[in-house]
């Protein structure tokens, strides 16, 4: 079942350190290089959604679209940046999916671009301060690895995870990466389960190797009607279904949600909205922060039974030749993760596999692909399925 | 202990720092549908009531979820490393987070007891937790 709605390109940057470009600046570069590589001219493109930049550095843009439309000589009929964290990228599908139907546009340009660079001392301390309670958390020294190493722990406590389940959804990522000459990982070898657990520890149970790798970089994907979208390509991604849900803004807050995500909601409204159950899909892009978060998710979507994600991805179900591919991109863990622009990459790579354009890493089986992205440290939450056929 | 980060006062959570100078741990109640919850608004998250106390918790709780952090991820916190960053299930209900202190990390686990303990933190007493 159709939305009436397709990605029909994408561009993305690989992950890599460009310190010499300004966070608007990426934005302009990886905008131009993708609207040329895919052959548009001004006139055809008529919205503009993109994420706020320069999070990472300390000077936020929240007036991307602004900027970046005219700066492209766009008079688009819909424009916004949207912030939801790592979830915007999945919204911003959902939000041009909806103003296509709406009529407002029927070419939306959706874009997003990070510098993820290592803050000093003093700007970490200012980032803690924005990512948790001002007042009644930021006491306790929370920061994000630890704020999601709370989130793993009741995780393993309820759901019986291991480290070593953990530390085998990284060399999961790592497989992936090793095949995907774009992925920052590609050449660094496999990793073991032995390796994630003996690499220092950072916030139990988070060793360095179960955290993604910081990295610039970005993407984007043209979203427009399904008839457009053959006209542009021979397989578009059509967007099949979508869910979005919101359920809270700290970890204190989040009560049973912390483990119980609404990313069951957001899924149930996918598949219902795709007429499709999760035995259809061929293939998932879960957004993995850290190694625990795949984890959750397979178990918070309905992929795997309550407790049963662990031995699933040790059985090797999710990696290259398993049963459900997850992140074939290399995942944030090991492609790299690219700032306010992390979520991007799961869609670029989701529409790639669809659209048979994955290069080196295209999976012989992608005719279906299930994207979840989240913002917060699982706050807010949606999911997206594309597939081949409307 | 050794510092860290200073909490804000505001308007609103002012009557939670002034119950933790004398050795309160506060928590709002709402008298119009009951509902307890954690001192961060004045209206009720049930039932948007305004019509609310405080009132004092037990100060007894058990761990809901616990790192052990080992890496200092900034100036103010660094002497403190390792330490244990945690969500406290209180007694009477709410959710907090807090560290938990005066005892081996590595003893910290997930339903173990807790009872409150107060850190000169600035000007204000900040609410921990160390083992019941």
């Amino acid at each position: 079942m159709s939305s009436g709605v397709a990605i029909a390109a994408s561009y993305e940057v690989p992950p890599a350190r460009f310190p010499d470009v300004s966070p608007h600046n990426l934005y302009r570069q990886v905008a131009i290089a993708a609207l040329r590589d895919w052959g548009l001219r001004p006139s055809d493109v008529n919205g503009l959604l993109a994420v706020p930049s320069g999070q990472g550095v300390g000077t936020i843009d929240i007036y991307t679209h602004e900027r970046l439309g005219a700066e492209l000589g766009l008079v688009p009929g819909v424009a916004e940046t949207l912030n939801a964290g790592g979830a915007s990228f999945a919204i911003m599908v959902g939000r041009a999916a909806s103003a296509i139907r709406d009529g407002l546009a029927d070419c939306i340009l959706c874009i997003g671009t990070g510098k993820f660079t290592k803050p000093t001392s003093g700007g970490a301390e200012v980032m803690a301060r924005m990512i948790s309670e001002p007042d009644f958390e930021i006491g306790y020294g929370p920061f994000i690895p630890a704020l999601y190493a709370l989130v793993a722990s009741r995780f393993m406590a309820e759901r019986g995870a291991t480290p070593a389940d953990l530390a085998r959804v990284a060399v999961s990522a790592r497989q992936w990466a090793l095949r995907n000459p774009r992925a920052v990982m590609h050449a660094k070898g496999p990793i073991t389960v032995e390796d994630v657990l003996s690499s220092r520890m950072i916030a139990s149970p988070f060793h360095y190797l179960d955290c993604s790798v910081p990295c610039d970089g970005g993407g984007a994907v043209l979203v427009t009607t399904d008839e457009k979208a053959r006209r542009l390509t021979e397989q578009p991604a059509y967007v099949l279904g979508y869910g979005e849900a919101h359920s809270h803004g700290s970890l204190s807050s989040a009560g049973d949600r912390l483990i119980h995500t609404v990313a069951t909601r957001t899924g149930d409204d996918a598949f219902r909205r795709a007429g499709l159950s999760r035995d259809d899909i061929e293939m998932a892009m879960l957004y993995d922060a850290f190694s625990a978060t795949p984890l959750i998710l397979l178990e918070n979507l309905g992929f795997c039974k309550p407790g049963e994600s662990g031995a699933f991805v040790q059985s090797g179900a999710i990696d290259p030749g398993g049963s459900l591919p997850v992140n074939t991109n290399g995942g944030l863990l090991s492609f790299g993760h690219t700032g306010e622009a992390s979520g991007m990459s799961l869609i670029v790579e989701a529409a790639r596999q669809v659209m048979g354009q994955a290069g080196a890493n295209q999976l012989e089986r992608a005719a279906t692909a299930f994207v979840h992205c989240y913002g917060g440290m699982m706050y807010e939450h949606a999911s997206l399925i594309l597939g081949r056929s409307r | 202990m050794n510092g860290g980060p200073i909490p804000e006062v505001t308007p609103v959570n002012q009557p939670f720092w002034d119950g933790t100078a004398v050795g309160e741990l506060r928590i709002r109640t709402c008298h119009s549908c009951g509902t307890r919850f954690r001192f961060v608004s004045d209206w009720c998250p049930t039932c948007w009531s305004a019509d609310l106390g405080w009132e004092a918790a037990s100060g007894r709780g058990k761990v809901a979820a616990m790192t052990v952090v080992h890496m200092a991820p900034y100036e103010s916190v660094a002497a403190r490393v390792p330490y244990v960053l945690a969500l406290i299930e209180l007694e009477e209900g709410p959710i907090m987070m807090s560290n938990v202190v005066d005892c081996d990390p590595a003893r910290v686990a997930i339903g173990m007891p807790v009872q409150v303990t107060f850190e000169a933190r600035g000007d204000l007493q900040l609410p921990q937790f160390r083992p019941a």
